[in-house]
């Protein structure tokens, strides 16, 4: 059997995810599945808004033609239409329908920002933890990732991205709401950033500021995500339905490129090729067709809100060292001690499973996904007690 | 320069003659009114999903299941890939499992984590030419090199050429047959003759692997029946696509089939995940997974093509080109009647209102491609154009 190297090489690095995994699932054989608080993975639970599968089944339902034929790369034009208008109305900037690109959901989206942006060797900032797949996005296009720890309460850490700047820096990727933290950057910090990137503008450097919004809804406490897009000019938002329209599995997403961004129509027209080429070629069609509609709607948040205030009142309880998340659905406690490997295996002995923070490239920390059954997190406590030490 | 220099140097590499013929077809479209126009050039065919295929998702629909929207495994869900390994079971005489089927986005998107999991850096592949020219693009994606080798006259595999082509980093050959552009089906001759290569390879200690671009497996014509590569070889992937077999080509369903003859297969379908994964695919779409493992056997009407492509095909005869007869797929590939063909494209374009391709978009100079997944009255339409052609260039 002969695999590529650089695969071989990603299989071997993350064995430890395997061995873990493979670790919960002997758990769920000896005590049954439902005997094992699976706090792992972030698949929504929630699913799509009533009224949204009304409508994808009146579509097929309808005699259109041509329905599920190819379209252009980027997407339906009344779809795009239908989303420049509401990113019009949200940043009160010029969107049109060329502004707008539809992608197999955000990982979809951010390949095809990478593949139309990057040369071999070019730098992209990510703040730290970070999703891990952020570095293979990279990787696919012989970019580099520069990682940069964020403050203690994983704010951005502005002088030390200044400081990680240089030539070969193309782009800074952020997530807010961050995976896997739950933090939600504020208006304040971005504008530093910005500060910061306008400087280098001016000295001839564009560094493009991209935004992983997959969880741009999921936002709790009556938090307002702030426009990046009036934040910054060279600004490319990634998004995608799988969270606020419960999604997931069926890959729709876009790419929203500033209307400010100067010289705009090459970087469109290399990301709709990089979509083509990729692989991607569109995104599904009966899906663009709906979720043009439904931008203004989403999942019901109170369902994760209160999942959030009652995990976290858990961890607390129990004497875990936890930020709040304001967002997403993921929560990235301290681990009691510093080999945070060995805590999730604690955790594990305890029925619960977790994923070790060095998996987000912060080791001392664990991320629960809290994207789980009430009963699963109201089950967690008496675990949770035990392991706090309270 | 706002976006990185190796995307510019592609775009530009390929983009300029079909940017100018996309935009004189837009001037003509609007001159002489669309339904005056007879554009042969795109692979989209005017097929609608056969009835039972519609109806099923209504039904899919209506009745929904808790979580039917939600992430699953990379590699699909997997009571899809045990329907789908029994039709190939049924089909090749092979036990496939669950296990050998991995849904991807479409044949476009199986072919680049197949070959992202399988290529090295400098690796090649070799590439039967006339090709469609994505499979170049395909392979550079993932730092792979494409070695072309030009196939006979009548577009069946040159054997000897494609033992001289062959270097220490050959890692695979990438077959489409029926094939985009020339419609030739790869004759079980040509194939015994390229398994007889390969297996003397594999003796000296060289794998080289067949990937099968299987696209347009269920268009073909006059009964003719698909040589069982996976029977005939033991190192093969076949990737296929609903796009052309159920008309979904805009919804991106298709899958891998790996061969259960692959020794240590889990393996590539470990590697298989991870590509999935990281190339931002993460799952092919849950909705029509669903509808994929249920219509295996079912297809467009493939007579409806069958019809058209006589008629196509009397048509040129008549009027004096000279063409290989295709036995799959919806292409046909004629030569052109003079040496420049973009040049004569850009003539039928303009005197005859007829859009085509020429060759050079599939690495054959001096020929054209015609897409006939069109309506039959835009093919009757244009029948006087095709004539009036061949006596513009005395080819009667």
């Amino acid at each position: 059997m002969s695999i590529s190297k650089s695969i071989s090489h990603s299989m071997k690095s993350s064995s430890w995810i395997r061995a873990m995994f493979e670790e919960g699932e002997k758990m769920k054989k000896k005590h049954g599945p439902e005997n094992i608080l699976d706090f792992t993975l972030g698949n929504p639970i929630t699913e799509p808004p009533k009224e949204f599968i009304e409508e994808l089944t009146r579509l097929v339902s309808s005699d259109i033609k041509g329905m599920h034929r190819y379209m252009s790369n980027s997407g339906y034009e009344f779809v795009r239409e239908e989303i420049a208008d509401y990113c019009t109305k949200k940043s009160r900037l010029p969107f049109t329908k060329d502004h707008i690109i539809m992608t197999v959901g955000a990982a979809g989206g951010l390949n095809v920002v990478f593949k139309a942006l990057l040369d071999p060797g070019n730098e992209v900032i990510v703040p730290n933890p970070y999703f891990v797949e952020f570095m293979f996005y990279i990787g696919n296009h012989g970019g580099v990732m520069k990682l940069v720890e964020t403050k203690d309460d994983f704010h951005l850490d502005i002088a030390s991205i200044e400081k990680a700047i240089n030539k070969k820096t193309r782009a800074i990727l952020i997530n807010s709401p961050n995976n896997p933290t739950g933090v939600v950057y504020t208006e304040e910090e971005l504008k530093e950033l910005a500060w910061v990137l306008r400087k280098k503008r001016d000295k001839g450097q564009r560094i493009f500021l991209i935004a992983d919004e997959a969880y741009r809804k999921l936002i709790y406490n009556g938090t307002v995500l702030p426009d990046v897009f009036n934040i910054y000019e060279d600004t490319i938002v990634v998004t995608c339905h799988s969270k606020d329209l419960g999604l997931a599995g069926e890959r729709i997403g876009y790419i929203a490129a500033s209307p400010s961004i100067t010289n705009i129509k090459p970087l469109m027209d290399a990301m709709i090729f990089a979509n083509r080429i990729l692989g991607f070629i569109n995104a599904p069609a009966i899906m663009q067709r709906v979720v043009g509609k439904f931008q203004n709607s989403s999942v019901d948040m109170m369902e994760y809100e209160r999942r959030r205030d009652a995990i976290y009142a858990i961890l607390v309880e129990s004497g875990f060292e936890v930020i709040k998340p304001l967002g997403a659905f993921y929560i990235f406690p301290k681990s009691p001690i510093p080999d945070d490997i060995q805590f999730v295996r604690e955790l594990q002995k305890h029925h619960i499973l977790g994923v070790p923070g060095i998996g987000f490239g912060r080791a001392g920390h664990f991320r629960l996904a809290y994207c789980v059954e009430m009963d699963v997190i109201e089950r967690s406590r008496k675990y949770f007690m035990e392991l706090g030490g309270r | 320069m706002i976006i990185s220099n190796k995307i510019q140097k592609l775009i530009s590499n390929q983009e300029g003659w079909t940017r100018r013929m996309f935009e004189e077809g837009l001037r003509i479209k609007k001159e002489y009114g669309e339904e005056n126009v007879y554009d042969f050039s795109l692979g989209n065919p005017d097929t609608e999903p056969p009835d039972e295929v519609q109806k099923t998702l209504i039904e899919t629909l209506s009745n929904p299941i808790k979580g039917m929207h939600r992430y699953m495994s990379n590699n699909g869900y997997e009571d899809v890939r045990e329907e789908i390994a029994i039709y190939l079971g049924e089909q090749y005489g092979l036990p496939f499992t669950a296990n050998h089927i991995f849904m991807t986005v479409g044949c476009a998107g199986g072919l680049n984590i197949l070959l992202k999991s399988m290529l090295s850096t400098g690796d090649e592949v070799i590439v039967p030419s006339p090709f469609f020219w994505e499979f170049k693009n395909y392979i550079e994606n993932h730092g792979g090199k494409t070695r072309f080798v030009q196939t006979k006259k009548d577009f069946q595999l040159d054997i000897g050429k494609i033992e001289k082509a062959i270097t220490k980093k050959t890692k695979a050959i990438l077959l489409n047959s029926p094939n985009n552009p020339t419609g030739a089906v790869y004759t079980e001759e040509s194939v015994r003759g390229l398994v007889e290569l390969l297996n003397k390879k594999r003796a000296q200690g060289q794998d080289i692997y067949i990937i099968c671009d299987d696209a347009y497996r269920k268009i073909v014509y006059d009964g003719f029946q698909l040589p069982n590569l996976f029977a005939l070889y033991d190192l093969v992937y076949a990737v296929t696509s609903h796009s052309k077999d159920l008309a979904l080509p805009g919804e991106r369903i298709g899958y891998v089939a790996i061969s259960p003859r692959i020794e240590g297969y889990q393996l590539m379908v470990s590697a298989l995940m991870i590509s999935m994964r990281t190339l931002g695919f993460v799952n092919a779409p849950g909705l029509f997974q669903r509808i994929a493992g249920k219509f295996q056997r079912t297809s467009v009407n493939i007579a409806e093509y069958q019809k058209k492509r006589d008629f196509l095909y009397n048509t040129l005869m008549e009027a004096g080109f000279e063409c290989v007869k295709p036995v799959g797929a919806f292409y046909m590939f004629p030569k052109s009647p003079i040496a420049d063909e973009v040049e004569f494209v850009r003539v039928l374009q303009q005197e005859e209102q007829i859009m085509v391709v020429p060759g050079r978009g599939f690495g054959r100079k001096g020929y054209f491609r015609i897409a006939y997944c069109v309506p039959m009255e835009t093919l009757q339409k244009s029948v006087g154009g095709f004539m009036r052609t061949g006596k513009r260039y005395n080819l009667r």
